[in-house]
């Protein structure tokens, strides 16, 4: 298998150009308003880009997973109101995984299914019951997609949102995070290819919401720069203040760290497990997100606090994002551990060498 | 701005563990107390056994005395020094700039007289930027170089000079004709000093804990030959400016308390303080891990002929802050009162930090003029 590292430059000017001219403010707010924006993601699937990543074969569109988190970071960029992690790079990874069919419609995947919904095996199909909260976009999808470990053996089940009752939720960003109640569905049981698990799934959430995060924060770094040097007081702009300036440095600094680790965690996850960088990758963009968010805002003043400025779809999804897949809590006592385990010796080079140490 | 996600290959690889190796046998862990970063012991023996495998001025062209390796392999050797903390300190300077100030801007004599000397690790230099009036606000220098026959006439003072009772050579920023019409970037040049030129008087400002680095260099009526120009007379500014890009953003900037805390992990392996210490390990490894990928990303850019002034400044106003928040981290962390002549070298190490580091975001340029010089270069919305 040829070793990618880099991303078809096609696929960046593509997804930019389609989501900057989909994703203004307007669209964004009303999609909030409405719960959805139909309009946008039909824009976003007549071009193949929420199937990247998964083979032809399996119905998807080909392509590395590089290029599936590099439109991931797009849609972080321009806080495009769609499912686009879910679809793709989780729900039809899963999918893949278990020879099942990618379906026309939109693929959703329950984010925590081990404590709150189960499966037991009947025949060879499988019978799902439970309460799964915060599912992404629900509403609008056509399939449903968990993953059980049933007797250690890991199931995915593919299951029409028809067939489950879904009471609408939402994120401090305002997207869907339903909750979806499984009342005995019965589905084809069909097992995982080895190398999928709870574990796997966990870090390719992280993974996911790394590369949008990635995306977000440089989108707002990029806002404040340009807000602050329109903005005029005391006669001059305010970005020509130091104590201004310390907050659009910091800004760009965070942007700057939060993508290269996003890019490299890719970049590693696209040739094997990528462990170290994905726990890294996702810490990093936490606590980016955090200071990011918190210098933007002060440097945009009041007008920063309001709807009508286009700051709080980025601030907000941050704040959101940062808590899915893994707060600050899960990924740095992952990390720790890997680290105390290795000990001194092996220290840096954990450091410069990754996951590639641990093997 | 653009850091651009980068690796190690084979041969750079193979680099890193030729160092690993090297440290390993030349400075077994536990039989030594390591240095803290950049601010290394001074060791003219070990200067030269990296000399000897190539590895000072390793970027300079083979043709004097350098390896033509690249600033990326530059990179691998001074990251593993550093968190080794071996004692760079003799070479420091002139391995980090001003090889490649004498390379770039230097006469074909200056580069014969001095570029082998610094790749045999033989050259201890100074740089002489600050004076009692000129601090962040480096175009305002006064101290002045007088024309005389064959050469010039120096009068003024320099300070914070690192080294300078200890080191060979003295590379000094000098207003060679006077500011005019306020246009203080005119008029610099940049000059080699011997250091034990007749009328130049080093005495030591002593650092807070009583230790000897900086001085102050006094000078009364030194002469300075024309052939120790560098580069062109008044374009000392442009030439400095050059110069920051390389002086900024490398692990020098960030790695300075990897030693002890990595000490800490060797203390604590086994005790109850190993869970404590945990969580702490996981954050502060993937903050290193990404800050070393940007930094990294930097040097790939300087091999491409680039001077990423913006990117290095924003490194190193981040690694800066990250050591002293590591420091704060450990300090926090480590419920007991640590002492600067304690049995454990955690403790001796940590109260080292605690007392220098504040230095580190103040030295070379301090975060509030980085701060000033990126947010320059920051690019808002693509129009």
């Amino acid at each position: 298998m040829t070793d990618i590292t880099t991303v078809d430059p096609l696929i960046t000017e593509t997804a930019d150009r389609l989501l900057s001219q989909t994703c203004d403010h307007e669209s964004i707010q009303r999609a909030e308003a409405e719960g959805g924006a139909p309009e946008i993601w039909d824009a976003f699937a007549e071009t193949g880009f929420p199937w990247i990543s998964i083979s032809e074969e399996a119905g998807g569109s080909g392509g590395s997973l590089l290029d599936a988190l590099e439109v991931l970071r797009l849609v972080g960029y321009h806080a495009a109101p769609i499912p686009a992690a879910e679809n793709g790079v989780l729900a039809g990874w899963l999918l893949g995984a278990s020879k099942q069919e990618i379906p026309s419609g939109i693929a959703t995947v329950v984010p925590s299914p081990g404590s709150q919904v189960t499966g037991i095996l009947s025949g060879d199909e499988v019978v799902v019951t439970g309460v799964a909260e915060r599912v992404p976009w629900a509403r609008a999808a056509e399939k449903i997609v968990v993953l059980l470990e049933i007797d250690s053996t890991n199931f995915v089940a593919s299951i029409d949102q028809d067939l489950c009752e879904v009471k609408p939720m939402t994120n401090m960003a305002g997207e869907p995070r339903d909750t979806v109640s499984f009342n005995d569905v019965k589905v084809a049981a069909c097992p995982a290819e080895p190398g999928v698990s709870p574990e796997s799934f966990r870090f390719r959430g992280a993974l996911s919401r790394s590369a949008l995060m990635a995306g977000a924060i440089e989108k707002m770094s990029q806002l404040t720069v340009t807000y602050t040097n329109d903005r005029i007081q005391f006669g001059r702009p305010v970005a020509k203040f130091q104590a201004v300036q310390q907050h659009l440095v910091w800004g760009a600094q965070d942007a700057a760290l939060a993508r290269m680790a996003a890019e490299t965690a890719a970049r590693e996850a696209n040739r094997g497990d990528a462990l170290f960088e994905i726990a890294a990758a996702k810490l990093i963009s936490n606590q980016a997100a955090a200071r990011a968010t918190k210098a933007c805002h002060q440097a945009h003043g009041a007008m920063g606090m309001t709807q009508e400025y286009p700051l709080h779809h980025l601030s907000r999804r941050l704040w959101s994002w940062r808590k899915e897949y893994g707060g600050d809590a899960e990924w740095s006592r992952w990390l720790g551990e890997v680290a105390v385990a290795q000990g001194a010796d092996a220290l840096y080079p954990l450091i410069t060498g990754g996951s590639s140490t641990l093997r | 701005m653009r850091f651009t996600p980068t690796e190690l290959t084979q041969d750079e690889l193979r680099l890193q563990q030729d160092v690993r190796s090297f440290l390993f046998e030349e400075l077994p862990p536990g039989s030594h107390d390591p240095c803290l970063g950049m601010a290394a012991r001074k060791d003219k023996e070990f200067s030269k056994k990296m000399a000897e495998r190539g590895w000072v001025g390793m970027a300079l062209p083979k043709e004097w005395g350098g390896s033509d390796r690249k600033a990326i392999d530059r990179f691998i050797v001074v990251e593993e020094m550093l968190r080794w903390g071996a004692p760079v300190g003799h070479h420091w300077v002139a391995d980090r700039q001003t090889g490649n100030v004498i390379l770039k801007f230097g006469t074909q004599e200056q580069r014969e007289r001095f570029l082998p000397a610094i790749c045999r690790g033989e050259l201890g230099f100074s740089i002489g930027m600050s004076e009692p009036d000129s601090g962040s606000d480096l175009a305002s220098v006064s101290t002045k170089a007088e024309r005389a026959d064959d050469g010039w006439i120096i009068n003024g003072t320099k300070i914070w000079t690192s080294g300078a009772h200890e080191n060979d050579w003295f590379v000094c920023l000098l207003r060679t004709s006077p500011m005019e019409d306020g246009n203080k970037h005119a008029g610099l040049s940049q000059l080699l000093i011997d250091l034990t030129s007749p009328g130049l008087e080093i005495s030591p400002i002593p650092f807070l804990d009583g230790s000897h680095h900086f001085n102050e260099v006094t000078f009364n009526e030194v002469f300075v030959p024309d052939t120790n120009v560098v580069g062109d007379l008044g374009m000392g500014w442009h030439q400095n400016t050059t110069e920051m890009a390389y002086e900024r953003g490398g692990p020098d900037r960030w790695l300075s308390p990897f030693s002890t805390v990595e000490q800490l992990l060797r203390e604590a392996k086994g005790t109850e303080l190993e869970a404590t210490v945990s969580d702490l390990f996981g954050e502060l490894v993937a903050r290193w891990w990404g800050i070393r990928n940007l930094s990294l990303s930097v040097a790939r850019l300087i091999d491409t002929g680039e001077a990423p002034s913006v990117e290095s400044s924003l490194v190193k106003e981040m690694g800066t802050r990250f050591e002293q928040e590591v420091v704060e981290k450990l300090v926090h962390l480590i419920d007991l009162e640590y002492s600067p002549d304690s049995n454990s070298m955690f403790e001796r190490l940590l109260s080292q930090c605690v007392v220098t580091f504040p230095g580190n975001t103040i030295r070379g340029g301090t975060i509030e003029i980085l701060r000033s010089v990126a947010s320059k270069g920051l690019k808002g919305l693509p129009a």
